[in-house]
């Protein structure tokens, strides 16, 4: 960083760093309430100014202030444009200003040293880089409010992956209210099959991360598993939908509970194994003679993948839809396994 | 404070120009080392963040950053103290806002937090999250994370690591062995829906991760634990040892991140539209778990005994299941006649 200890303008230096510019241009937008033109922009404001280009030659700086202004914009700064009353549509005579009222964190918005501890645990929760980066984010900027937090927990360390290639296109396809479209494999349906949706929130339930969407082709609300789309999530080019419900999360995860509770499974488990004591965690009942629990399940195909994983030491009693499902899983595995093998 | 490893880019040291200001502000009179320790920087970053603000303004009217539009900073205390002094100020004098993503980013991480002893109970999580939400620029992006209920077992565990007392239990390892263990427990650690203690086995003699969900009869000692600050306690769950055992697989690509955790290196080759990889696992026991639970993703190439293993672990899960007849002989639902079985 390259900085003069002088109090004294450095118009004329030759490189000025990208957060000197972008700083000095969330500046000069927030001290001025009418907003300012792009040419005054450009032509003033420092780390423009001195690459600026009198006779109109400013194609590359117009260019660099779009960009800028796009970083702005998804650090949350409220980055206005206002059309002129005068030369409506003209886009020369828009103005650009960051309302101060809108910028500022509201004064109800202070933390307490208790509350700024277990929001750095929260932010040290995401292993997935661009969450995490939020995260980091959304600290530095609580840190201005000069509060230390009470001592940082030691020896816990809890964490949280995202392991779906489909969750960060998805998320910003949330933010910008895209519309997408993905190949979805439902089991059941003999190969994947395109859908173009309007995604409207993503949750983590029961270890899974879904889609919450509007499935453009079907006409109605759907959920899908992340771990079931398959290849690519693309944006549909100009498909744009109107926001959601701002508890539209808590309501898909309050639905996804139901339907938990509406799918039991009796499961006959061995003794002293490993299914047993762990599957036996989240038993609701047990039969402690028979060594059967009784558990609750969201969606047989992924509990199916669960259960198959215990071997022999678990045996589904009922529903046969769950029965049947592990039954075949296991003959999968024993199919490809069985015999020499391809190597 | 967390030291960063990677440097910052534009945006971030933007983030931070914009906050660092407000903290200047509001603290008035500050050393360089304490904004250090407070924003988790170096001193020197913070030196260059100082000098940096003073010479920054606003253009004016003029558009040549005249000396009134300028921040201006008291340059003696700074240069002969190291002690920060904003004398003049432009334009900004609070916190930024946070942006939707970022908002969204951390009231997800605090509710996957409610699982856990720390979370000081959801009704002060929700008013956390409400204020969260109120501190955003737009209406945060829908994220949301279920809240699930805390293993009993977890509160005590964190109690016996928060005093560093050792712990008792009884621990079934993923061989299917059963015993009681002392250890030293070091840190909790959990990955999505798993929890860990990281402690020092007394049994073993060295640093174990044991699954929280495979302990029971816990006691709490009154023995406190030893001095383990020269043991390296992982910061992955799943580390190699010279007892491996090296699997060659192949698995669809849609499901190599979920063997992450276990690949011996980074190499694949494409085998008929799949990846084969290697992973290496601590034994035989836990690979034939892995395998059945991603059925028809994964299949075992080599070596024939692990092959061998997978199939017989799944062959006797069939065993389970008669081709005829679902009747139940052997078996009763937990409440029989309610309609279920």
């Amino acid at each position: 960083m390259i900085a003069p200890v002088s109090g004294a303008s450095r118009k004329g230096e030759p490189r000025i760093p990208v957060e000197d510019r972008l700083f000095s241009l969330v500046l000069a937008l927030l001290a001025t309430e009418t907003g300012l033109l792009k040419s005054e922009i450009l032509s003033s404001v420092r780390g423009y100014a001195e690459r600026y280009d009198d006779s109109g030659q400013n194609a590359n700086l117009e260019r660099q202030f779009e960009r800028d202004k796009d970083d702005i914009r998804e650090l949350g700064i409220p980055l206005e444009t206002v059309e002129s009353p005068d030369r409506p549509g003209d886009n020369q005579a828009l103005r650009y200003r960051i309302p101060k009222g809108l910028y500022d964190l509201p004064d109800e918005v202070r933390f307490t040293p208790d509350e700024l501890a277990l929001l750095g645990l929260a932010a040290e929760v995401w292993r997935e880089a661009s969450l995490s980066a939020d995260s980091q984010r959304a600290l530095t900027k609580l840190r201005s409010l000069g509060i230390e937090p009470r001592e940082p927990v030691i020896g816990y360390a809890p964490r949280l992956r995202v392991r779906d290639a489909a969750f960060e296109p998805l998320r910003q396809a949330l933010d910008r209210r895209q519309s997408v479209r993905f190949h979805y494999f439902k089991p059941g349906e003999g190969a994947p099959r395109e859908r173009t949706v309007d995604p409207l929130a993503v949750v983590l339930h029961e270890g899974r991360w879904h889609l919450h969407a509007f499935d453009r082709d079907a006409g109605a609300p759907r959920t899908f598993l992340l771990s079931r789309i398959i290849g690519a999530v693309e944006p549909v080019p100009g498909m744009t939908f109107d926001a959601p419900p701002a508890d539209i999360q808590d309501r898909v995860l309050a639905e996804l509970d139901e339907l938990r509770s509406r799918n039991a499974a009796d499961l006959a488990v061995t003794a002293g194994s490993d299914a047993e004591v762990r599957l036996g965690r989240r038993a609701v009942l047990r039969d402690e003679d028979a060594g059967v629990i009784r558990l609750h399940y969201t969606d047989v195909a992924v509990f199916a993948d669960e259960l198959a994983a215990y071997g022999p030491e678990v045996r589904v009693i009922a529903p046969d839809s769950l029965r049947e499902a592990v039954r075949e899983r296991l003959a999968t595995v024993v199919a490809a396994h069985r015999g020499g093998g391809a190597a | 404070m967390a030291r960063r490893s990677k440097p910052l880019k534009a945006p971030d040291k933007l983030v931070f120009l914009l906050s660092f200001v407000p903290y200047l502000l509001e603290r008035r009179v500050v050393d360089v080392a304490e904004a250090a320790q407070h924003f988790g920087m170096t001193e020197e970053e913070i030196r260059d963040a100082v000098r940096l603000i003073a010479t920054s303004g606003l253009p004016g009217s003029t558009g040549t950053y005249q000396p009134n539009d300028l921040f201006d900073i008291d340059w003696d205390s700074f240069e002969d103290d190291d002690v920060i002094v904003i004398v003049h100020h432009v334009a900004i004098d609070d916190a930024p806002r946070l942006s939707a993503r970022e908002a969204a980013a951390l009231m997800a991480g605090l509710q996957y937090l409610s699982a856990s002893p720390e979370s000081a109970g959801s009704a002060s999580l929700a008013s956390l999250r409400a204020k969260l939400a109120a501190g955003a620029s737009s209406a945060p992006s829908r994220l949301g994370v279920a809240e699930t209920e805390a293993d009993a077992s977890l509160a005590l565990i964190r109690e016996a690591v928060a005093e560093g007392r050792q712990l008792e239990f009884d621990y079934l390892n993923a061989r299917g062995e059963r015993g009681r263990r002392r250890a030293d427990p070091l840190r909790i650690i959990s990955q999505d829906a798993d929890w860990y203690l990281q402690a020092y086995c007394h049994t073993r003699e060295d640093v174990r991760n044991f699954r929280v969900d495979r302990m029971s009869d816990l006691v709490l000692t009154d023995e406190p634990i030893g001095d383990h600050s020269h043991r390296i306690v992982p910061d992955t769950l799943f580390q190699g040892s010279e007892s491996d055992l090296d699997v060659v697989v192949d698995v669809s690509p849609a499901a190599l991140p979920l063997l992450s955790d276990y690949l011996a290196d980074s190499s694949s080759r494409e085998v008929d539209g799949r990846l084969r990889v290697t992973l290496r696992l601590a034994h035989v026991h836990g690979l034939k778990r892995l395998v059945a639970g991603l059925p028809g993703l994964v299949t075992v190439v080599a070596p024939p005994e692990a092959r061998a293993a997978v199939a017989d672990w799944a062959s006797a899960g069939l065993a389970g299941y008669p081709e005829h007849g679902t009747a139940e002989s052997d078996a009763r639902s937990p409440h029989p006649g309610d309609g279920t079985a």
